[in-house]
Formats: C-alpha cells, structure tokens, sequence
C-alpha cells in the first residue's frame, strides 16, 4: 500500500517537500490578521468587555454568531466526507481530506469564539466545577467535544497510510510520521482495522454531527424569546451548516487547486457534482427559511412580529436581504446551468454561500436580541473594531491553521487515489453489474407468467 | 548499529502508547466530569433527570469513541512487525 519508490503523486508530496514564497507571503499576510484578533482581544481582556459593542439587551453580537458560523461550516467535512464514503461515490478520493481537515480546524475556532465572548475568562473553570446539566450551553459543550473527538480520530485514522507514505518518502519530520504511522505496513490484518475503523466512525459522526448543530440551534429554541422559539430550528440549523459546510470546501478546494496545482486531481466534475449538491442545499434553506418567517408572521404574535419587522423593514433589513441574496438568488443564478466555466460559478456561488450564512447567523442572533421579550426597550447592536478584529482574527487562524495542515501532511488522499486507480475501477464494474437486472442469456427466452 | 536502531523504535512505542493513555485519560475525564455533573444536580435536586437523560445519550457515545481510538491503536500496533 505505501510503496516508497511509488512516485505517481508526487505532486501531493511536494507541498510537504518544497515551501515557495507564496507559502511565507500568505503566512504574513494571515499572521497580520491575527495579530489584529490578538490586539483586539488584548484590549477587551484587559478593559472588559465595554469596549466592544455589546450591552443589555445585546449580549450576543459577533462572537455568538461567529460561534454558530464556524460551527456550522464544520459540517463540511465530516458529515459529507462521511456520507460520500457509505455511499461508495468514487469521485469522493480527493475531496474528503480536504472536508475532514476543515471540521477540525474550524471546531477549534467556533469552540474558542466561546471563550472570546465572556468577560471572565478566568472564571471558566467554575463551568466545570459547577455546571448545570439541564442548561443547552452545557449540553453544547458536551455534543461538541463529542464532535471534536469524533473529527480528529475520523481524520486521523484514513491518514495513517500516507502517514506511512511520507515516513518512508519524506526525509524530514521523521519522528513525527513514524509515530503517527503506527507502525503501518499495509498488511492484511491492519488494512482490515483500518477499514473497519473507518466504516464504524463514518456511520457514527452523521449522528453526532447531526446533533451537534440541533443542539447548537437549541440554545435559542429553548428560551421563550420571539422568534427562537421554534420547533423546526434544530433542522434549519443543521440544513444551513451542511449547505455553508459545503461552500467552505468547495473555496478551499479552489484556493488548494491553484496553490498547489492540483488540477489533476481536483478536476471540473467535482466542482460540479459539489455545486449541484450546494444548488439543492440552497434550495432546501429557502424552504426552511420561508416556512420560519411564515410561520412567524400567519401568527402574528406582538412580541415576534417586532422581530419580524426589525428583520424585513427595520434595522436590519440590509443584513436580512443580504441573506436572501447571498445564499439564494446568486447560488441559484450560478449552479441552475452548469455548462462552461464551471470551476468560476461554483466557485462565487459558495463565496456568496459563505458570506450569507454568517449574514444568517447574525439575522438569527441579534435582531431578537434588540426586541427581547421582557420590558429591556428597544437595543441597536453596532460592532467596534474590537469584534471586527476578533472576526478577522478568527477566519484568518482557520486559514493559518489549514495552511499549515497542508504543510505537514497531504491535502488529498494518495492512498485512496492510488486505491481508486489500482482496485477501484474493477469494484465499481462489478457493484454496478449487482445494482442491474438479472439479464437472460443470449437466445434464452424467458417464460411468459400467465395471470 | 542495531541498538541505535532499538533505542528510537523503543521511543517510538512508548509515545504511541502514550498516545492511548491520553486517549483514555481525556474521554475518561470528560465521563468524569459528566459524572460529577450529575452528582451536583443529585446533591442539590436540581433537575436531575435532565442530567442522568443526556448522559444517557453522551456517555455511550463517548466510550464507543474510546473503543474505536483503543481498536485501531492496539490493531495496527500489535501487527507492525508482519508484512
């Protein structure tokens, strides 16, 4: 399976062989970002957070949304990697890494927007001397570190084999591959352990995955504030994760392809089979949204009908047709007919995705902030540069962090792009001659059944 | 020569079942503080059927995450010596 004198995907290698001045160039241009994020932090660290933009009744501004954002694209990975994976898609091989790697690193980011957003941080601990089981925030706690677990061992386990690929090719870094290799060798019974791992945690992180954005949806559907409250949040949340998961892998996709130049292995029909999957997302999110707002409004209870107001004509309403424009209207424009320059629409299809799923986020949290429920009186929600630099800050440590990633170990799978070639031509001929009819020998009539 | 080869395989070994350990001590340790959760929420009654309800569902799942981390570590360790 790891054969070292194997050089058929040196192009996946060389990234981790060769480092280029665009790798050094977009490092600086991230660390800049960051170390905005990291001033911006300093200063509410050190002044609390009355200098950012949050006060009663919102509490909840950027970090929160940031928080559902960044959780949300997690669902990227793991759950479509996993998906395609049980359905035996073969154009899968090169894009799972990719998808598995972006839950990680964004996990991390979304579960530290968290600690971002309170004012004590170094009260944290008391949340886990001290905890409250019945409250959401806790039972988000415990379904992302579920989450996290689940992605890191789902990543890890299918890197082992290139793992082993890069100890027996790569000649630095040694320590670390034969570490993690495991020993590999590619022999019967651990090719058997790993692809029975790998099917187990396929099949168990859809449902934790699943969960993980209900859960997240049900720290607004359990309070009684106007417009949270509602039964169908935890599935519009996780149809809006997949749908934003998506977008952020095909951008990644893109941006990886032309860095790395990977155009032989990420080639114009994935993008389109991603697009048509991010075409139908974008549909079903139309659907769920509609059926919230109308539901909403046919019932026209006082309290959420302010929100409603404050969404459509209001404050808000830049953020709110920005969202119906961003995640529906363009993706639309661009996946309804895929013919020439597939890459390109796709590709602003999910960065229009991208940027309408954090305006959603941010239309979910904030305007029934501003409207609450109890008597607080109206409140306007406008950022400082503190939380605009925590937003930067964030976006650019995922993109540091993925960077880095693909640095150390491939962005695209080798061994299941050498699986696909070697034996995965001959399996799909053969499971598709068993998804066909039984078809009768040549010249061999079959019986007529008479009724 | 042989022994400068033994003396990293042996380090070697060591981290990677030091890698399990942690695997074991970290999702050991979020059982334990769900378990402490639930002893709070007992001691004080506040509400804890709602604590013993999601630990139902988190504690599996879990031990079953635990069991796939130990299966693949102690499968691929125990055959590394077979080609």
């Amino acid at each position: 399976m790891a054969d070292p004198a194997d050089t058929r995907d040196a192009p996946l290698i060389a990234p981790i062989e060769r480092t280029g001045r665009g790798f050094y160039l977009t490092v600086g241009i991230l660390l800049a970002f960051i170390v905005w994020g990291a001033v911006a932090y300093w200063t509410q660290f050190t002044e609390g957070l009355g200098v950012t933009g949050l006060h009663q009744p919102v509490s909840w501004g950027f970090y929160v949304t940031n928080f559902v954002f960044f959780i949300g694209i997690s669902h990227a990975g793991t759950l479509i990697s996993a998906i395609l994976r049980l359905s035996k898609a073969e154009w899968r091989r090169p894009v799972v890494r990719m998808a598995e790697v972006i839950t990680v690193m964004v996990l991390f980011i979304g579960a530290g927007q968290i600690l971002v957003d309170l004012g004590r941080p170094d009260r944290m601990l008391n949340i886990i001397r001290h905890g409250r089981y019945q409250s959401p925030l806790l039972w988000d706690a415990t379904s992302i570190s579920a989450y996290l677990t689940a992605s890191i061992v789902y990543l890890y386990i299918p890197m082992i084999p290139d793992i082993a690929i890069l100890r027996d090719r790569v000649g630095k870094r040694k320590l670390l591959y034969t570490v993690l290799a495991m020993g590999w060798r590619g022999t019967v019974h651990q090719q058997r352990v790993l692809n029975r791992a790998i099917a187990i945690m396929a099949v168990l992180v859809i449902p934790i995955a699943v969960s993980v954005h209900t859960v997240v949806s049900f720290v607004f559907s359990m309070t009684l504030q106007p417009m949270w409250h509602s039964t169908i949040f935890g599935p519009y949340f996780v149809v809006g994760a997949i749908f934003s998961g998506i977008a952020a892998l095909i951008v990644a996709m893109v941006a990886f392809r032309k860095a790395y130049g990977l155009q032989g292995y990420l080639k114009p029909i994935h993008f389109r089979y991603l697009g048509q999957l991010l075409l139908v997302m974008s549909l079903l999110w139309f659907y769920f949204t509609f059926a919230e707002y109308l539901t909403g409004y046919y019932g026209n209870e006082p309290e959420e009908m302010k929100v409603f107001q404050a969404k459509f004509t209001g404050p808000y309403w830049p953020f709110f047709w920005g969202m119906a424009l961003t995640n529906f209207v363009i993706p639309v424009l661009c996946l309804v007919r895929l013919g020439r320059r597939t890459i390109g629409k796709v590709l602003l299809a999910s960065l229009s995705v991208t940027v309408g799923m954090w305006l959603e986020r941010f239309i979910i949290v904030v305007p029934t902030l501003s409207n609450p429920r109890l008597p607080f009186g109206e409140g306007i929600y406008a950022p400082t540069w503190v939380e605009w630099g925590e937003l930067a800050g964030s976006l650019a440590l995922f993109a540091l962090f993925y960077v880095l990633f693909t640095k150390i170990f491939p962005v695209i799978s080798i061994w299941e792009i050498r699986e696909g070639r070697d034996v995965g031509l001959k399996e799909v001929e053969e499971r598709l001659r068993t998804y066909l009819p039984d078809t009768p020998e040549a010249g061999v009539v079959p019986a007529a059944r008479g009724h | 020569m042989a022994n400068l080869r033994a003396a990293p395989d042996r380090t070697v070994r060591v981290i990677q079942w030091g890698m399990a350990g942690v695997a074991v001590v970290f999702i050991g340790g979020i059982i334990t503080w769900i378990a402490h959760l639930i002893r709070t929420a007992w001691r004080l009654g506040d509400v804890p059927s709602a604590s013993i309800g999601i630990s139902l569902v988190a504690i599996p799942v879990f031990l079953t995450l635990l069991g796939v981390i130990l299966y693949v570590f102690v499968g691929l360790l125990r055959d590394r010596g077979e080609r």
